[in-house]
């Protein structure tokens, strides 16, 4: 009874949710998703901060004795050439942050388009498209940004234009999937009707119903580019010395996990707990955004 | 087109519209209807298509156009409105934000199609169309909602304003209310209405010419009036007679139409309506009518014609036209 005095007591408010800030109320409801959140928003923080501050400058050689443990002066210890460890993971962050987001904006910007124009029009386009998604399907991924790499040179920006390469495929299937169902909504008919351009169809009718699944799908597709760069870096095909990244920076301490552990340890466990942020994340957001889960 | 085959699903449909008339056209599902409104804008759905035809709009053929003109033409000249108003408009954007859209698209400046969204909002009795504006539409009633389609669809003051079955999704005193509406925007704008329907009640209230359409042929056409008062078509005769009425006897059933609305892939021979028709002599299994004319501007295609049926088949004293029922008139045959 008090639960229903409540709801007609405040008709208004509820009212006036909007799609996302009802999205944003569930989303903090969820605390794993909350957690990952305040985890990301630090990590880009820390991020930002080494672009100009680090408690040692990331490529100074021997601030400290080669390998060593980790201290009160050095935290996470120092690598091989005596680096502080802690600043080049802080360094690091840049990097995967950069890859992660980046590669994701670039996948929109192609995927999103390529996936709306296969969906809406159908037909042969379509034919041409799935075409040339489930060849690139087919292609080892791994391989293929070696290779790209290899050609570009290993820069920042070509492992991105590799992974994007090779990633761009789900987000061009999810949209198109989407778009093939969301043309054959009435709205799209009256818009039609109204006489709406096609480009307005695409982009203004279709692509904002489809925002949610999109948000959600690169939300996951940021961890494993992430990944993706710090296999690339492992392999030492990656971003190139003396710029860290937490993949290179595993692959360095690898030669000499049995004396000085701490140089695996540390890139891992910040990879891992990147990793497993974004994916919570995109895990709370499917949820908030999927009005089927509405509570 | 489908898989088993192709489908007629208009065919041979001809009709004239005068500016600022109010037409109604009704039929039973399936009858082409909705389908005939639709090809005059070329929004025929996959895998359908306009085979051959005309439709001429000031003496331009819109099925010659291009894309970009035919796109031109919609919402502009010639607008059209949907049976539900939840699935017409956007879930996803503001109300107000939709009918200025439907201006967007036709060259007229924001601030002057939000200035006229408002202005329609209003004439379409909206209250408080400032705050309606904002809203999504899920936020609003369904009546509200198809004023909202409708203040889209008067948006850039067409022409012509193709209305599909607009009041069936609603309940009746919304029905009533949208009608109202509809009637004062044909009077007081001019706009012509293509009103699209299967209820006789809302071509009575709204229309001053009605086609009848069944298995994608018009069957008969006419004034209102004179096709309520003298319907010739032996399916307009039976659809009238099917429609409830108040003050009918209380132990007198419900009257339908005997059978089903034909399969298209399989049209019958001769005139499509003759399996589920009380009047149909030997012709009527062979030979295709045309529609001719049976009155002052009304035509109907039979070969029978009521006046005939009633003349020589006593189709006044017919009251039950189910098979097995006592009709007298096909005696032990059954559809």
């Amino acid at each position: 009874m008090a639960t229903a005095v409540a709801a007609i007591a405040r008709p208004i408010q509820f009212e006036q949710a909007s799609l996302w800030s009802d999205a944003w109320r569930r989303l903090r409801r969820n605390r794993l998703a909350l957690v990952a959140t305040i985890y990301l928003a630090v990590l880009v923080a820390v991020a930002l901060v080494s672009t100009v501050w680090t408690p040692y400058r990331m490529s100074a050689i021997g601030v400290t004795q080669t390998y060593a443990p980790p201290s009160a002066a050095h935290l996470l210890g120092a690598d091989e050439l005596g680096r502080d460890i802690l600043s080049r993971l802080m360094v690091g962050a840049q990097v995967s942050i950069v890859v992660g987001v980046g590669t994701q904006v670039l996948v929109l910007i192609v995927g999103v388009p390529i996936g709306l124009l296969a969906g809406y029009y159908k037909g042969w386009l379509d034919s041409v498209i799935s075409f040339v998604i489930n060849v690139f399907y087919g292609i080892p991924d791994i391989l293929v940004a070696m290779i790209l790499v290899f050609l570009l040179g290993p820069s920042l920006r070509n492992i991105i234009i590799s992974i994007v390469v090779t990633r761009w495929m789900d987000m061009a299937r999810l949209v198109r999937g989407q778009a093939l169902s969301l043309r054959e909504r009435e709205f799209v008919e009256a818009g039609r009707a109204a006489g709406a351009r096609p480009v307005k169809m695409l982009f203004g009718h279709i692509l904002p119903n489809a925002l949610g699944p999109i948000i959600v799908q690169a939300t996951f597709g940021i961890p494993a580019a992430i990944l993706f760069e710090a296999f690339l870096s492992f392999l030492g095909v990656g971003v190139q010395p003396p710029t860290p990244s937490w993949g290179s920076m595993a692959n360095e301490g690898v030669a000499s996990i049995q004396y000085a552990p701490h140089m695996v340890i540390a890139p891992s466990i910040a990879l891992s707990l990147t990793l497993m942020a974004f994916n919570f994340l995109g895990d709370g957001l499917r949820d908030a955004l999927d009005p089927r889960t509405r509570r | 087109m489908t898989d088993g085959g192709i489908v007629r699903a208009v065919d041979g449909v001809s009709f004239d519209l005068y500016p600022g008339e109010s037409l109604g056209i009704v039929g039973e599902s399936g009858s082409g209807k909705s389908m005939t409104a639709l090809s005059i804008l070329r929004l025929i759905p996959e895998p359908g298509r306009i085979v051959s035809g005309q439709v001429l709009f000031h003496d331009h053929d819109l099925l010659q156009l291009t894309g970009e003109e035919i796109r031109e033409i919609r919402g502009r000249d010639i607008a059209m409105i949907f049976q539900d108003p939840q699935s017409s408009l956007n879930p996803v954007l503001r109300t107000g934000f939709q009918v200025d859209e439907a201006m967007l698209a036709h060259g007229k400046s924001k601030v002057e199609a939000r200035e006229r969204t408002l202005e329609l909002l209003k004439r379409v009795r909206i209250p408080a169309p400032q705050s309606r504006y904002r809203d999504f539409p899920h936020q609003l009633s369904g009546g509200m909602r198809q004023r909202a389609m409708i203040a889209m669809g008067l948006a850039n003051a067409p022409a012509i304003l193709i209305a599909d079955e607009p009041t069936t999704a609603l309940d009746v005193t919304v029905q009533a209310q949208i009608l109202e509406l509809l009637a004062d925007l044909n009077r007081e704008l001019g706009t012509a209405i293509v009103m699209i329907t299967h209820n006789m009640g809302v071509v009575a209230g709204l229309c001053t010419r009605v086609l009848v359409m069944y298995a994608g042929e018009i069957v008969e056409q006419g004034p209102v009036e004179q096709i309520f008062e003298n319907p010739q078509h032996p399916y307009t005769w039976s659809l009238l007679r099917s429609i409830p009425r108040v003050d009918a006897l209380r132990h007198e059933r419900l009257r339908s139409i005997e059978g089903i609305a034909p399969d298209l892939l399989r049209p019958p021979s001769g005139c499509r309506f003759h399996p589920r028709c009380p009047f149909r002599i030997e012709k009527c299994f062979t030979d295709e009518p045309r529609l001719e004319s049976v009155g002052a501007d009304q035509k109907a295609a039979c070969w029978v014609t009521m006046d005939r049926a009633r003349s020589e088949m006593g189709a006044d004293k017919l009251v039950d036209i189910r098979p097995g029922a006592a009709s007298g008139v096909h005696p032990g045959e059954m559809l």
